[in-house]
């Protein structure tokens, strides 16, 4: 599998011995599991005269219970369907505010939209944050169902976001983050040559997969939906897109969706629409 | 020359530079020549970015091409054309390279460069024709905005008009008069002459001469008025209040001679500075004793323990004198037996050792709160006293008994061989005891503060234990009245005071110290000690320590006597375990020494009783106080101790391996069973040994029919199999009698006390209450339900007897139900086994990398030089790119020249050609055709 003379520094090699790697732990894993079967067996002859430790006992410490089996590990979340989410319309401009560049919001950035015949309202990139870390911290994401994250800009720019990204936590730091990304088109990951973000080509429906369902958020639609039982009605293999809007006002209408959905009687926020929809999707999947 | 004009290709740059400057002027450019419409086609932006300047938009990529042809028009074409000539003509005239210059300035500078020609140096003293010198100036008008010179020329003529008025007549043109003043003007301040200059020097001499005689006359004035109103303050009472009198009047007459002084002062300066001089030091030493009399004092520093020490020890040397001589001057206290009234024992100042918690502490609280349980039973005892009548009876026996035990005298004459043995250790040890004690002993005070703490957590204990354990010491009071020793005697007489030497040296073996306690009372027997402590406090001097550790042993060994002694002396035991536990503190290393060296013992002795069954194996009361001692001195929750740890597994092996014989032997191990439960109150350490004995205890409380060891998973565990129903109840009692340790203690072991059902009734009921103990501090336990179930059963069996009712039937069932809580309890926390689930593991997340603040185009590089060097190399990159760029334009451009020369060759050569073709047509034509006559018609 891996070339006998490698040459250094080169991706590619990189990337196949990465792989290479995983296969390996897999199989050790599994000689593992093997080897602590045959135990148990040999263990359930005895009498069970010992005491079952309490359950965070168990959980602290695995050398303890050494010979209590693993359950089986489950199917890797590569070959499982996922879950791709895009947020349209987020409000992400840089402009030359006196001589910085800076992402405009409309806290600190009131008046200089005013003098430019803005209307600061409209720009609001905290929305777009806060959808971001919702995707991203979601069990949905740790569980490695999330598939990719795309941003669509008001200004058409599309932006796109590595499940693996560990987004910052404090707005001021994601403005910068943003700012870097909307000049440089790329982030870079600290200390790897992976992309974490990255600006790219329109239109979006290239990245998405073929047999993908798009479904967008909307409050306008008139169908009102139970949000775990519309996610039950799609066979497990199909992936899901879902698009929500990331803006203050409005409502997204891009052609490429599918089926329009309401979630809520109530206009909801970015935020906590995804929430909604990573928990039914976390249902659905049992992911805990 | 007929090429005229065109300047060259370095001479037009600056005007070019102009020309970029302002959108205006490019729009007008533009506009002018012809609207190229490729021209207008302007680059695009992608994104509209807000406030950012639009820079960008200015470029116009048509309008750059057609400007660099232009621009190669006039440079490269030039030097082409340039190229294959030998001389080149300059065009040096002024401003014809100038393009914005109309052909009126460009006439104006040359006629100013011609008159700055004129003027200048080297044109001096050229004679001027007269003629030339009337240009007409006034005919240019108002001089052009263009004039460099105008501006600077007007101002600078009021200046030096003074010396250059001979020039200014000749001409009223600005130029001139500049360039004059250049050459002779600005030597004015050169020139003072020194006579000015002396004249200055002098005047200002005198101005600051004056000025110090003006001053000195100011501090004069001063001075007499501070004068006054000194003598104004002096006469006031003001002063008076802070001074002592007797400096009072020395001012007074400071200030009568000063008056006087300053009436001279005001006459002549001279005398009065001669009468100050006869006076000062007087009034100077006033002045530093004030000075000196407001400072303060600097208060005691706080005392060290040593100090403290010191002055303790001080103290009672002093007290020691005094009652010498008290001694000596009324003659007859040489008996220490008489008595002392004059010292209450409320006023007697007590010795307070270096580290004394305090007075109120000590020896009235402390002792109550370590051992209430003695105390209630000291109050108790003579209620308790009419219960014991079968002790009564046996009285006899017992002293006999005691009198011939050889255990215990074995014992105590160990104790007294024991002396010597352990100076060789302390002597031994010594070396290192010095250097590690000072370390160890902060740590076991730290645990000794626990101990106490410990202590006060098992006080409020429930007093079935103190019933319990020594309910148990009330026997002693009947020895007191066939007691042999006259002890006791000395102890009813609470009245009775010894006069004690205040100083004493710390007695060195078990004789000397009895000698010095003789015929004591329990209350002088604690003053003793404390004195001899506070004398050879380890504070005040190294060999102090050699003394205590000594002191420390005998007094053990005293404890450990007077704990074998048949008529027990509780009181004063109790008084001992304070010093003790005090005194444990200070030597904390020997103290544990000495624990460990006499559990060894104790053990060693065990191993050899334990070999012959004949003997009963049970500790001693010594041994029993010993370890209760230990429990109190040494904490007991540690998880490995020096002392308790063994201490422990001796209790331990006690309870597994003594056979039981007699109801003594129950007795006592209930008590050691209790006794463990109070040790491992607080570390809930498991002790099989215990649990096993209690369990052991209740089996034989069952009928003698159910007597079938086929549930106690202890049973393996004992060593002894014959278990009588040694506490089967034969009859029923409704009173139960907490029992006496002592009394027991004492019994023979064929007593018929232990057979009769209020023993058993009563020893039932501590057991019980033991194995509540047991229940609520194992509770945590996760094996609960399988240690405590057998006892379940057993105590429902025992329960169910007919004899048991009343109090103790009760207490069984209240304990049953509460091990049935509690089982169910654990059974419920427990889950069933499951298959050991994998933690999910989460995907690994990647940090961004990004500036805090972004700059595009900055390089955020760590390394400086490593970016310097890209910075370098992407500049040369562009730069060379651009080069290629200009040459690969400038070759296009000359290709197309020639071109177009070549192409304009060409048409010239085939325009000749076809010329002279077509004349050599006609010419042929015109001979074919013979008739020549055409030229000829034409010469014709």
């Amino acid at each position: 599998m891996v070339r006998p003379y490698a040459v250094k520094g080169k991706k590619k090699r990189k990337k196949t011995e990465e792989r290479y790697d995983k296969e390996e732990e897999e199989e050790e894993e599994e000689n593992h599991d093997q080897e602590l079967d045959t135990v148990q067996t040999k263990e359930e002859e005895e009498p069970d005269q010992e005491e079952k430790e309490p359950e965070e006992e168990k959980d602290g410490d695995s050398v303890e219970l050494e010979g209590i089996p693993l359950a089986p590990s489950t199917q890797k979340p590569k070959d499982q369907p996922g879950v791709i989410f895009i947020l349209e319309k987020a409000s992400l401009e840089v402009a030359k505010v006196g001589k910085t560049y800076q992402l405009l919001n409309s806290d600190d950035h009131a008046h200089f939209l005013m003098k430019n015949n803005k209307n600061p309202g409209d720009y609001r990139p905290d929305i777009a944050h806060q959808a971001l870390l919702m995707i991203l911290d979601s069990p949905l994401n740790k569980a490695g169902r999330l598939r990719a994250v795309y941003v669509r800009t008001e200004k058409g720019v599309l932006i796109e976001v590595k499940p693996v990204v560990r987004l910052p936590r404090t707005f001021k730091r994601f403005s910068g983050i943003i700012l870097q990304l909307l000049q440089k088109l790329s982030i870079n990951a600290a200390g790897k040559r992976e992309k974490l973000l990255r600006v790219i080509k329109n239109p979006v429906t290239q990245y998405l997969p073929v047999d993908s369902r798009k479904i967008g958020l909307s409050y306008s639609s008139d169908k009102l939906v139970k949000m775990h039982d519309y996610v039950g009605t799609f066979s497990n293999e199909t992936n899901l897109v879902f698009v929500v809007g990331a803006m203050a006002h409005g409502k997204i209408e891009p052609d490429y969706v599918d089926d329009y959905i309401a979630v809520s009687g109530y206009p909801l926020s970015a935020a906590y629409c995804i929430t909604m929809i990573c928990q039914a999707m976390e249902r659905k999947w049992n992911i805990l | 020359m007929a090429k005229t004009s065109k300047p060259g290709g370095a001479k037009a740059k600056p005007g070019k530079k102009k020309k970029k400057s302002g959108p205006e002027s490019i729009a007008m450019k533009v506009q002018a020549p012809k609207p190229n419409p490729f021209e207008t086609i302007w680059s695009r932006r992608k994104f509209d970015i807000l406030g950012k300047k639009r820079k960008g938009e200015e470029r116009r990529v048509g309008l750059a091409r057609s400007r660099a042809i232009e621009k190669r028009k006039k440079t490269l074409l030039k030097e082409y054309e340039q190229s294959g000539k030998s001389s080149v003509f300059v065009d040096k005239r002024i401003g014809e390279h100038n393009d914005d210059l109309g052909d009126f300035d460009k006439a104006i500078l040359r006629s100013q460069r011609e008159r700055q020609l004129k003027l200048n140096k080297k044109s001096k003293y050229n004679l001027s024709d007269g003629e030339e010198e009337d240009f007409d100036i006034p005919g240019f008008g108002a001089l052009s905005e263009r004039d460099d010179f105008g501006d600077e020329i007007l101002p600078d003529d009021d200046d030096y008009g003074g010396d250059d008025a001979a020039d200014i007549e000749k001409d009223s043109a600005g130029l001139k008069q500049n360039i004059m003043e250049m050459g002779s003007g600005g030597d004015e301040n050169k020139h003072k002459t020194k006579k000015e200059v002396m004249e200055e020097i002098i005047s200002k001499s005198k101005i600051f001469k004056a000025q110090k005689a003006k001053d000195k006359e100011e501090n004069e004035h001063l001075m007499e008025e501070l004068d006054k109103n000194f003598a104004s303050l002096v006469q006031s009472k003001a002063l008076s209040a802070l001074t002592e009198p007797g400096k009072m009047n020395a001012l007074k007459s400071l200030v009568k001679k000063n008056i006087p002084n300053d009436q001279v002062k005001k006459d002549d300066f001279s005398v009065s500075q001669k009468l100050d001089q006869e006076k000062p030091d007087l009034y100077d030493k006033m002045v530093k004793e004030m000075a000196l009399e407001m400072r303060a004092r600097p208060s005691d520093r706080t005392k060290t323990l040593e100090e403290i020490a010191q002055e303790e020890r001080e103290r009672l040397e002093r007290l020691e004198e005094e009652r010498q001589k008290r001694m000596l001057a009324t003659d007859g206290f040489s008996d220490e037996e008489d008595e002392d009234g004059e010292k209450p024992s409320a006023q007697r100042p007590r010795a307070i050792s270096g580290d004394d918690l305090g007075d109120s502490f000590l020896l009235d609280e402390e002792p109550r709160t370590k051992r209430g349980w003695v105390d209630e039973i000291l109050e108790k005892r003579d209620a308790e006293d009419n219960d014991n009548e079968e002790g009564d009876s046996s009285e006899e026996s017992e002293s006999s008994e005691n009198g011939s035990d050889e255990g215990g005298s074995d014992e105590d004459s160990d104790a007294r061989e024991e002396n010597p043995s352990i100076k060789d250790w302390e002597q031994s040890d010594d070396d290192n005891l010095e250097t590690d004690v000072d370390g160890e002993e902060e740590e076991d005070k730290e645990n000794e503060d626990d101990d106490d703490a410990n202590e006060k957590v098992m006080k409020p204990r429930d007093s079935s234990k103190a019933q319990e354990i020594l309910a148990i010491k009330t026997s002693e009071r009947h020895k007191d009245s066939l007691g042999s020793r006259k002890k006791n005697a000395d102890e009813k007489r609470p009245s009775t005071r010894l006069d004690i030497p205040y100083l004493i040296e710390a007695p060195k073996t078990l004789e000397e110290f009895c000698a010095l306690l003789d015929n004591c009372s329990n209350s002088d027997i604690l003053l003793i000690i404390n004195r001899i402590r506070a004398g050879n406090a380890i504070k005040l001097a190294a060999e102090n320590r050699k003394k205590m550790q000594v002191f420390y042993g005998v007094l053990l060994q005293y404890f450990a006597v007077m704990a074998n002694k048949s008529p027990l002396n509780i009181e004063l035991l109790d008084l001992l375990v304070k010093p003790l536990m005090e005194m444990s503190v200070e030597i904390p290393y020997f103290a544990a020494i000495c624990a460990r060296q006499r559990i060894l013992r104790t053990r060693i002795q065990f191993c050899e009783t334990i070999k012959n069954p004949e003997n009963s194996c049970w500790p001693s009361s010594k041994t029993l106080f010993l370890l209760r001692l230990w429990s109190l001195i040494f904490p007991c929750s540690d998880f490995r101790h020096a002392v308790m740890t063994p201490a422990i597994l001796l209790m331990s092996e006690y309870l597994m391996r003594c056979p039981i014989v007699s109801g003594r032997d129950i007795a006592i191990g209930s008590f050691l069973c209790s006794m463990l439960l109070s040790v491992a109150k607080l570390s809930k350490k498991f002790c099989p040994e215990a649990i096993g004995f209690l369990c052991m205890l209740l089996t034989a409380a069952k009928d003698e029919k159910l007597m079938s060891n086929q549930n106690t998973q202890y049973y393996y565990l004992m060593e002894l199999k014959e278990l009588k129903p040694l506490l089967c109840l034969r009859g029923r009692v409704n009173k139960i009698d907490p029992l006496n340790l002592f009394t027991i203690m004492d019994l023979p072991e064929d007593s018929s006390f232990f057979d009769s059902d209020n023993f058993r009734t009563s020893v039932l009921m501590t057991v019980v209450e033991t194995l509540q103990g047991y229940v609520n501090i194992y509770e945590g336990l996760s094996s609960f339900p399988e240690i405590f179930l057998p006892f379940l059963e057993l105590l429902l069996e025992v329960a169910q007897q007919e004899s048991i009712v009343g109090p103790l039937q009760d207490k069984i069932n209240d304990v049953a139900q509460l091990i049935k809580t509690k089982v169910h309890e654990c059974h419920m926390s427990r889950q069933p086994l499951q298959m050991r689930k994998q933690k999910p593991v989460a995907i690994k997340m990647l940090t961004p990398k990004f500036e805090e603040s972004f700059v595009k185009g900055r390089d955020y590089d760590l390394d400086r030089e490593r970016a310097e060097r890209r910075k370098l190399k992407k500049l040369l990159k562009e730069e060379s790119k651009g080069a290629i760029r200009e040459l690969r334009k400038d070759n296009y451009f000359l290709h197309e020249v020639k071109a177009r020369e070549k192409a304009l060759a060409e048409e010239e050569r085939t325009e000749k050609y076809h010329k002279v073709k077509a004349f050599l047509e006609e010419q042929q034509h015109a001979f074919k055709s013979g008739q020549l006559g055409r030229g000829r018609k034409r010469r014709r």
